[in-house]
């Protein structure tokens, strides 16, 4: 049934920062768990049992069999309540749902993936995908923080840092509020780290724009900075793509919460998205 | 008799035809309480009001209601909760056909909503003809007359009726009672012909498609809009009546210590929580976006379903402000000019 969930178990509770934390499940039911395929991009639906439900995005590579993760920030009621469970509690979970990142059609391509904050977590997704699966040209991740306590998988991105152009990734880092550990950062790997906003990244970059796909994810003010530094750089609104946020009750197209556009093209967030292009931003209002 | 598409009802059948449906499922039929007309379940016939203009709440609330259980909460797992009972919803008129048809391509599209779906499968609908008041605007929408979305469909004659059968369902109720139907005569087509064009002329309002969409989307910054802002009080009766409004919102209650309900109710694009999503963002946070937002919503046309306003009149019936949705559409359009 459409809205029933599934029990999960969570495996492993992970702290990332003071807000988020990192929720690694799987599916008590092991036939449910063989039939759980997802891309990068899409989300599911958490069902606290009794308190209440909301959409998160997978931030786990599908090719990494057997369990899947979700990174969750503390930020109200289910959140709260969310990050006071343990490992062992079960979860209810629906989905996949969404449209996902178009993964295979990027194929050979470069890929630059935008992250601002939490918009790194759809993000890693793709990025393991990407490293995994060895099929893409070259990636890049421009990533853009706070502080160095925000950053979302500090491990990984200061591996990646380290070691990551070994697999053809460039990793690049903006933060906001100084402290020795970021300066130690730049230190190490400037220019590649350092003061700034995530737009601040671009610069020096250039880009074969035949070839080349963005995908972005981070804050609503972020979207419009980052489109133009790659507009700038004559990348297609057909090549740029984004995934969006909006309240969403039901997830698959019933509620009528993410609905966004005009008269001349409306557009469920949740099933005609989360990802669109910057193409369909300019053909339906309201979008970015 | 073979039952076939039209068959005549006469005047003297009417009453046991009516009793005779009880049969299907509990009847439901438009009642006048007070000011209003609402859709109640009815015994007898003289406790309808077969002339009404519209009920309060369009015949949505049998298939989304107004409040809802989906699930309840059993030792930790969520079981299924309502049942269905079949229902005959008597004198549904062709608007609100539309209406819930509009309402079928969101619902039992992939993925089925399953409450709806068992709903509409275990409801019977009986349409019935209708002469337009003030607010009507039906037939500039082309909503005025249903091909389809019906099982049977009462056409008004100067003595009896003229049934249009539009399911196989219809065909059976029909069947089940064929004693009390007649052949359709050429005087009969004739009355029915003679009905529609007077009802055809009767239309007051009309809405100006021409161009709709493009035009409403240019005027995006419309001074309208915001005339419009200042009047309208955001009270969302607009969503409750309208029969393609559909959004809910869902909460999961407790009953007691040990059972959960999760619960869905009508949610309204006016409210200020609409779009509002964690750290405080609000993808709508005027009464201006929340307004245009509305009117976007309902005058998308879209390719497969056409527009989402099958022109009811009743948000312009029950706005405290007495705001006039084709005058809103209209002014804009002139806004723009
Ligand atoms: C497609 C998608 C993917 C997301 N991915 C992530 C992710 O990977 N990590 C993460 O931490 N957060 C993610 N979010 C945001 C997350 O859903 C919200 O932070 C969460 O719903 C907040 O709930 P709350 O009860 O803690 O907050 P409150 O502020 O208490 O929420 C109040 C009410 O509004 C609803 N609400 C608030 N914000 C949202 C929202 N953005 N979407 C839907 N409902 C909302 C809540 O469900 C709640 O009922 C995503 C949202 C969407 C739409
Ligand atoms: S928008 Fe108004 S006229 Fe149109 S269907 Fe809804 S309630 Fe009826
Ligand atoms: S019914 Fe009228 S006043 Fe109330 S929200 Fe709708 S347009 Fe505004
Ligand atoms: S989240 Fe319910 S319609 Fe998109």
């Amino acid at each position: 049934m459409t809205f029933q969930t599934h029990d999960a178990r969570i495996l492993e509770v992970k702290e990332l920062t003071s807000r988020e934390k990192l929720f690694t499940l799987r599916f008590v039911d092991p036939e449910i768990n063989r039939k759980f395929k997802y891309k990068p991009g899409q989300f599911v639906v958490v069902d606290i049992r009794g308190f209440g439900e909301f959409p998160i995005s997978l931030c786990s590579t599908p090719t990494r069999e057997g369990y899947f993760q979700l990174c969750v920030r503390r930020v109200g009621r289910m959140t709260k309540h969310m990050h006071t469970l343990k490992e062992g509690d079960i979860v209810g979970i629906r989905g996949p749902y969404g449209n996902g990142f178009p993964m295979e059609k990027m194929e050979g391509s470069t890929l630059i993936l935008v992250a601002g904050g939490l918009g790194m977590a759809p993000l890693r997704s793709v990025l393991w995908y990407a490293l995994d699966s060895g099929k893409y040209e070259k990636i890049y991740l421009f990533y853009g923080t706070k502080a160095y306590e925000d950053i979302l998988f500090r491990d990984e991105v200061i591996h990646l840092l380290k070691h990551g152009e070994d697999m053809n990734c460039h990793v690049k880092l903006a933060y906001e509020v100084e402290s020795p550990s970021c300066i130690y950062l730049e230190k190490g790997y400037s220019p590649r780290v350092c003061k700034g906003v995530v737009t601040d990244l671009f610069r020096g970059e250039s880009f074969d724009v035949e070839n080349t796909y963005a995908l972005i994810c981070g804050p609503p003010v972020m979207y419009k900075f980052v489109i133009k530094e790659l507009l700038d750089r004559k990348l297609s609104p057909g090549r740029i793509y984004m995934t969006l946020e909006r309240r969403m009750r039901c997830g698959v197209g019933k509620c009528g919460h993410c609905i966004v556009g005009t008269s001349t093209s409306i557009k469920y967030v949740c099933k005609d998205g989360p990802v669109f292009t910057y193409w369909d931003a300019l053909s339906t209002r309201g979008l970015i | 008799m073979i039952v076939l598409r039209y068959v005549k009802l006469p005047q003297e059948n009417f009453e046991e035809f009516f009793n005779s449906l009880k049969r299907w499922g509990k009847l439901y039929a438009p009642v006048k309480k007070g000011d209003i007309y609402s859709f109640q379940n009815v015994e007898t016939l003289s406790e309808i009001a077969l002339d009404y203009t519209r009920t309060m709440l369009p015949p949505k609330k049998f298939f989304v209601r107004p409040k809802d259980e989906m699930l309840k909460l059993k030792e930790g797992h969520w079981e299924e909760a309502n049942g269905t009972e079949p229902i005959v919803l008597f004198g549904v008129h062709s608007c609100d056909i539309h209406g819930l048809e509009i309402l079928d391509k969101v619902y039992l599209s992939d993925p089925v909503d399953p409450y709806y779906k068992k709903r509409r499968e275990n409801s019977i609908i009986i349409g019935i003809s209708c002469m337009p008041d003030e607010y009507c605007f039906c037939k500039s929408l082309g909503t005025d007359f249903a091909m389809h979305g019906f099982d049977l469909f009462l056409h008004e004659l100067p003595d009896g009726w003229l049934v249009r059968v539009g399911s196989v369902k219809g065909h059976e109720i029909a069947w089940g009672s064929e004693e009390l139907f007649e052949n359709v005569t050429e005087e009969d087509f004739h009355h029915f012909r003679e009905f529609e064009e007077k009802r055809t002329n009767s239309f007051k309002r009309s809405l100006n498609k021409e161009g709709l969409a493009d035009i409403l989307d240019l005027a995006f910054d419309s001074p309208v809009w915001k005339k419009y802002e200042r009047i309208c009080l955001g009270c969302g009766n607009c969503n409750m009546v309208c029969p393609t409004c559909r959004c809910y919102e869902v909460c999961d209650l407790w009953i007691n210590a040990y059972e959960a309900v999760r619960v869905r109710r009508y949610d309204s694009c006016f409210m200020e929580t609409h779009g509002l999503v964690a750290g405080g963002h609000n993808f709508r946070p005027t009464r201006l976006d929340r307004f245009r937002h509305r009117y976007y919503c309902k005058n998308y046309f879209d390719p497969e379903s056409g527009f989402n306003c099958v022109g009811c009149g009743r948000c312009d019936e029950f706005c405290p402000a007495k705001i006039e949705h084709v005058k809103v559409l209209d002014k804009v359009r002139e806004g723009l000019q």
